[in-house]
């Protein structure tokens, strides 16, 4: 299991990296944690030309505040936001999605714009993104754009993200006061990608849902927003009969699971109604006081 | 160029590099390609990173870039450029262990021992951390290193009774040797 | 005078045993956790080349061309070998039974996904990797064969056309009268399993470098070999040397299990060698060779199984039909699994009578090999399984059922329907041990309140042996005709009193070693640090096996005890010489030879032994001046098998109690293991803390094999666990922490009473996890037959009466 034969840049600013990436044959590839990428060549399924290593970019490694929203550099590691106290206080899904990850070792390593740029079907951050409405800036050669989460995942492996782009920043909105959270996945052992997950957030007022976001993952290509999940739990009251109801209809959404050793279809399907009650039961929780 | 080097091929492009483990510093020529393992392994002869997956999941590769536990596997050699690392030859000198290694002895935290040199390293991070770890973070922090022969509870009381230790040198100025 | 190998820790010769039975930390440890230890990929030699393998992307098909001619031309390459090299210039692989072998490198068709095709040798691994990308094999695709049952059809496609059958071997066993039996049961139980495929995966994968002298025809092997010797018969054979021109050196190896063996690997790189004109070649099995083509899988089983009983209970009669699919060759003895539960076939009870229908298929995967356990683990789970159905089915509480059948402690040694002797136990003693520990009237009212609340929560309380010592003859009935197998060392003092232990086997994880240096100290009176212990490679150890069949510990202090005893016998000759006394009025006690009772007329040995080795001049003239002595000891009183494969085969029967409490998810169909108690009888401890390691090690193979560990495949033959993410190894978050307790009946048979115990709880904790899940799937009417009980297979268990969940 050892890598094939590529060229390696390290590059020392996003500039120049997109500069290497538009000028490659398309058979390049952006190198950020390696936490994914590194198996891919081990087994030889990734045959880049050219690797480029976004790890001598400094300026893509922070989190900070920025104007209401939490802004996190392309490049910042998992363990850096998981100590991150701004968003442990201003996003605690965020926070919570990031402990779901791999392990520590595996953390101290992988970065927020890889995992989001990989787009693993089962991987709790682009479900994050989608659940919070978070935004993705992009590099190109001459200019930058921004892409909502919503608009970036394509399907399994693949993101809006053209050939010369790069990933420099996630940036996610602070949660609402009084907005409940929750993220919670099944899978075989702890730190193993999910079989399913969903992350949901939850306000109630008046004693009534006022607003939801469902959002699933390792059900489908791409994270998953359950829309008729929310539209069925506004105005009701928050319960098991509401619950039921946003998990029937994350089963309805989720037309067509993956099916593997682990888990088939069906399995998943099922798994997703019983996470979104689960979750939506915890979030109200939260968002009943305690967050 | 062409340059031989743990990969040992040709290679269009092999490259200079810069990196101090254990303490010294070492400058060597590496195909891109080239992990981290294979690197310290091959390159520098320090075959206490063993390889047991070469994916990312076991855990016997651990070692410490600038303190922080990496997979050597899952890095490649030419990221650690100008960078300090830390692998299980770092830790303890002659005569003496370094006191995870000790409890590990003690509490009879191994058996074929090729899991524990990464073990090692995590736990030098979990401690550094968590200098009074439960026994759930203890858990949380070694999940990624997978042993098949002990079943893991004479590890975790090797991890209680380094922590142990640790934190008695900590408080009598006793420090172990490391070289970083 | 020698009184012979001493049975009990009381007859060692000293005064106070420091070392024996103790929780000594242990010899091998401060290399191995300083990462000093020279694994077999630490090494190197010089001018080594590294191999890599090509292997069959199908299940079944003919190879129908294979083009090297880029392979070789790519720079760094030395060697190419295929098929054709291993056709003109190897014998098929060794198989049991006789006559299925294939070639190490496949000819003229692939029979599983993973099968070696062709192999290179290069200048590193990276090189080697990317030639064999240049190998161009055109396969033309034959229907593959996944269903062992289909395979035992007639017409099914063969997997060796000139065998005229998928079927290996297809015997029923009986032993007494077990028509009668369930004729005359008050109440029966029959029930379906299926056990899927699992394996070691040892941390460290195999490897190897071989070097063949094309001078003299020799051929060096160091690898991380479980069994040196036994391998160096197997590469002999295939390589058509004679095995006195073949040298195995077994490296310390990170872990094993049994699934390090088979000979394709040294086999290949042998070839390699020779053909790079004798250069080293270093083959390092990656981790997904090892787990689509290694020999690391074991077991694929369909069992049906029947257990007679009366009305209170008293168990009359089993019956287990299995079929055994062992994939696509019998060359990785996965047939002697099969075989080895006669060693234990009526557990813990006395089950008068007994039938084992027993079927050995091919089918389109990976060969199957040893496992930690070797068989008898799927086993256990069914008898245990159909024990707790009856007592549910009776009203009987399973300690109940199981305490009214077990063998009692008065009635050892205890001959077994299949032949097999158990040297002693007391079951009931454990089974106590583990209710009082574990509170479990407490756990059962706790369960109660839980099944009102309609959580699943279930005990699992089950009853196990454990064979010891392994001895050839267990394996009769599947064609394997040895009786005993040795195990030598030879010990020797030097000038300061130092002893040397040369072995036959290198480091595996057991501790050995230590125990060796335990026994000598105290047999000799020096302190631990004067023992060291010394591999030898295959040609210069005395008669060895090395670890396998919970065997080596009992084995190896045999060995020691006897070659100590000779070592004294010469001592004692030289110290009675010099000491102008009868031998007869000396004896070794503390260090010393001395006769009792007179003060300052003693000798230490290490004195004795500088003057044999200084001073022959003042020897016996018919004294060896050689304070050294080998033995090599093999299981005493061992039987040849009869026609119904009946034989004393292993030596000691260890006993296991296990309780484990489980919950399942009723929604999700998760299993969290929340309470595990263990009481375990393996005779004398050599070393306490070496046996937990063993048994906890055991618990988590046992709780990977229960809930996560499966190899899997499609109907294509493909294999869907190529990588340590789908092969789920358990880590520390599940893995309970047993609270345990020891119970000690000294075997009768063996050197210091011990019994095997290197398996230990992998042949309890599948059961016990096993069981816990079905009794808390009781309340519903549900059984849990299939392995590993997954979430999804649980949920859909529990689907079928709650289809809303």
């Amino acid at each position: 299991m050892k890598p094939p034969v590529f060229e390696y840049a390290a590059p020392h600013s996003v500039a120049e990296a997109a500069g290497l990436l538009a000028a490659s044959d398309g058979e390049a590839k952006v190198l950020a944690g390696g936490q994914s990428l590194m198996p891919l060549l081990a087994m030889r399924l990734a045959r880049p030309s050219l690797l480029v290593d976004l790890g001598r970019i400094p300026e893509l490694d922070y989190v900070r505040e920025d104007g209401g929203e939490i802004a996190i550099g392309a490049m910042t590691t998992k363990t850096s936001v998981e100590r991150s106290a701004l968003v442990r206080a201003k996003q605690p899904l965020f926070h919570a999605a990031t402990q779901l990850i791999g392990h520590p070792q595996i953390r101290n390593r992988g970065t927020v714009g890889g995992s989001m740029a990989q787009a693993d079907p089962a991987a709790e951050y682009p479900a994050a993104a989608l659940a919070l409405g978070a935004t993705l800036r992009i590099a190109r050669p001459g200019g930058e754009r921004s892409v909502a989460a919503a608009d970036f995942f394509l399907s399994a492996l693949t993101t809006a993200l053209e050939s010369g782009e790069v990933l420099t920043e996630v940036r996610i909105p602070k949660l609402a006061p009084g907005t409940g959270w929750s993220v919670q996945e099944v899978s075989r052992r702890h730190g193993d990608f999910a079989i399913a997950g969903t992350a949901v957030t939850l306000s109630v007022e008046g004693g009534r849902i006022a607003a939801s976001r469902i959002v699933l993952f390792g059900v489908a290509p791409a994270p998953l927003r359950v829309a008729s999940g929310e539209a069925a739990l506004a105005g009701q009251r928050p319960g098991p009969e509401a619950w039921g109801l946003a998990a029937e209809k994350a089963r309805a959404a989720a037309e067509e699971p993956l099916s593997d050793a682990h888990a088939s279809a069906e399995y998943r399907r099922h798994l997703a109604g019983v996470l979104v009650a689960r979750a939506l039961a915890e979030a109200a929780t939260r968002a009943g006081g305690k967050a | 160029m062409s340059q031989t080097t743990a990969a040992g091929g040709p290679s269009a492009a092999a490259r200079h590099i810069r990196v101090t483990v254990n303490g010294v510093a070492h400058e060597a020529l590496v195909e891109p390609r080239t992990t981290l393992a294979d690197f310290l392994r091959g390159d520098l002869g320090l075959g206490g990173t063993h390889l047991g997956c070469e994916h990312g999941v076991c855990g016997a590769c651990t070692v410490l870039l600038e303190g922080r536990t990496v997979r050597g596997c899952l890095m490649l050699a030419v990221q650690a450029d100008g960078r300090s690392l830390t692998t299980i030859e770092g830790l303890g000198r002659e005569g003496a262990l370094h006191p995870i290694q000790q409890a590990f002895v003690e509490e009879h935290g191994l058996q074929c021992g090729f899991c524990t040199p990464g073990f090692v390293m995590s736990v030098h991070e979990l401690l550094e951390l968590h200098p009074d770890p439960s026994d759930e973070e203890i858990r949380e922090h070694l999940g990624g290193n997978l042993c098949r022969c002990t079943g893991y509870k004479a590890i975790l009381r090797s991890v209680r009774l380094a922590a142990r230790r640790l934190r008695e040198a900590r408080t009598s100025g006793t420090m172990p040797p490391e070289r970083a | 005078m020698s009184k012979g190998i001493p049975r009990s820790i009381a007859e060692l010769p000293t005064s106070k045993v420091r070392y024996v039975g103790e929780r000594v930390p242990r010899i091998e440890d401060p290399m191995l956790v300083s990462g000093r230890a020279e694994f077999i990929d630490n090494a190197a030699l010089p001018g080594m080349l590294h191999c890599a393998i090509l292997r069959s992307p199908l299940a079944h098909a003919r190879i129908l061309r294979i083009d090297t001619r880029r392979t070789e031309a790519h720079p760094g390459v030395f060697a190419v070998v295929t098929g054709e090299d291993a056709r003109a210039t190897t014998a098929p692989l060794a198989t049991i039974p006789d006559g299925w072998g294939v070639h190490c490198l496949a000819v003229g068709k692939v029979r599983f996904v993973g099968e070696p095709v062709a192999a290179v040798a290069a200048t590193s691994r990276y090189v080697a990797e990317d030639a064999l990308e240049l190998l161009d094999v055109e396969y033309e695709p034959l229907p593959p064969l996944v269903d062992a049952f289909e395979a035992c059809q007639p017409g099914a496609p063969l997997l060796l056309e000139d065998k005229g059958t998928n079927v290996v071997l297809h015997r029923k066993f009986t032993w007494g009268d077990v028509e009668r039996a369930f004729r005359e049961a008050e109440h029966s139980v029959t029930e379906k399993f299926r056990w899927n495929r699992l394996g070691a995966n040892p941390m460290e994968t195999f490897g190897v470098i071989a070097q063949w002298d094309p001078v003299e025809g020799t051929l060096t092997c160091r690898g991380s070999y479980q069994t040196q010797g036994y391998m160096a018969l197997g590469v002999s054979a295939v390589l058509q040397i004679p095995a006195h021109k073949i040298r195995m050196i077994s490296h310390p190896h990170g872990g094993s299990f049994g699934g390090k063996g088979g000979t394709r690997g040294t086999c290949i790189a042998a070839m390699l060698s020779r053909k790079a004109g004798g250069r080293p070649v270093k083959w390092i099995e990656d981790r997904m060779e090892y787990l689509i083509g290694g020999a690391g899988q074991a077991w694929d089983r369909h069992y049906e199984a029947s257990l007679a009983c009366k009305r209170d209970g008293t168990l009359t009669g089993l019956r287990v039909t299995l079929l055994d699919d062992l994939g696509g060759t019998p060359e990785g003895a996965g047939a002697i699994s099969a075989a080895k539960p006669l060693t234990s076939f009526t557990g813990c009870y006395t089950i008068p009578v007994a039938e084992y229908d027993l079927t050995l298929v091919l089918t389109n995967k990976l060969p199957t090999g040893p496992y930690r356990g070797m068989g008898p683990p799927p086993h256990n789970w069914v008898l245990e399984h159909l024990v707790d159905r009856a007592a549910r089915e009776l009203g009987l509480d399973p300690a109940e059922i199981r305490r009214r059948n077990f063998i009692p402690k008065d009635r050892f040694p205890y001959e077994i329907p299949t032949g097999n002797e158990y040297d002693s136990g007391d079951y009931a003693a454990a089974l106590d041990r583990v209710l009082e520990m574990s509170h479990y009237r407490r756990l059962r009212e706790e369960q109660a309140k839980a099944r009102a609340e309609g959580r699943l929560v279930g005990l699992g309380l089950v009853s196990t042996i454990e064979p010891g010592v392994f001895d050839w003859n267990a394996y009769a009935i599947v064609g394997v005709p040895m009786i005993g197998v040795p195990e030598g060392v030879s010990i020797s003092i030097d000038l300061f009193g130092k002893i040397v232990a040369k072995v036959g086997f290198s480091l595996e994880g057991q501790g050995q070693y230590t125990v060796a240096a335990q026994v000598l100290a105290d047999y000799f009176g020096v302190e631990m640090g004067d023992v060291r212990v010394v591999p030898q490679d295959s040609l210069a150890a005395p008669p060895h096996f090395g670890p396998g069949g919970s065997r080596l510990g009992v084995a190896l202090t045999g060995a020691l005890l006897g070659a100590a005893e000779r070592l004294k016998v010469k001592l004692v000759r030289a110290a009675a010489h010099l000491m102008r006394c009868e031998p007869a009025a000396l004896e070794l006690k503390d260090g010393k030879l001395q006769i009792p009772g007179v003060p300052g007329a003693e000798m230490p040995v290490a004195q004795v032994a500088a003057v044999m080795l200084t001073r022959s001049d003042l020897l016996p003239p018919d004294l060896e001046p050689s304070p050294e002595a080998t033995y090599v000891w093999t299981a005493p009183g061992r039987t040849p098998a009869d026609e119904n494969g009946r034989a004393k085969s292993y030596l000691t029967a260890a006993n296991a109690c296990h309780l484990v409490r489980v919950e399942i998810d009723r929604e999700t169909g998760e299993v969290k293991i929340d309470g595990y108690w263990i009481a375990d009888d393996c005779g004398v401890r050599l070393n306490p803390a070496n046996v937990e390691g063993m048994i906890q090690g055991g618990v988590a193979q046992g709780v990977g094999a229960a809930l996560l560990e499966e190899y899997a495949y499609d109907e294509q033959g493909q294999a869907l666990t190529s990588t340590f993410m789908d092969y789920l190894i358990p880590t520390i978050s599940d893995v309970p922490q047993p609270e345990t307790a020891a119970i000690v009946t000294p075997s009768p048979f063996t050197p210091l009473g011990a019994k095997g115990v290197g398996e230990g709880a992998m042949h309890t904790t599948p059961a016990a996890v096993m069981c816990a899940i079905n009794d808390a799937l009781a309340p519903l009417g549900l059984r849990a037959t299939e392995t590993p009980a997954s979430p999804q297979r649980l949920w859909k268990l529990l689907r079928t009466v709650s289809p809303n969940r």
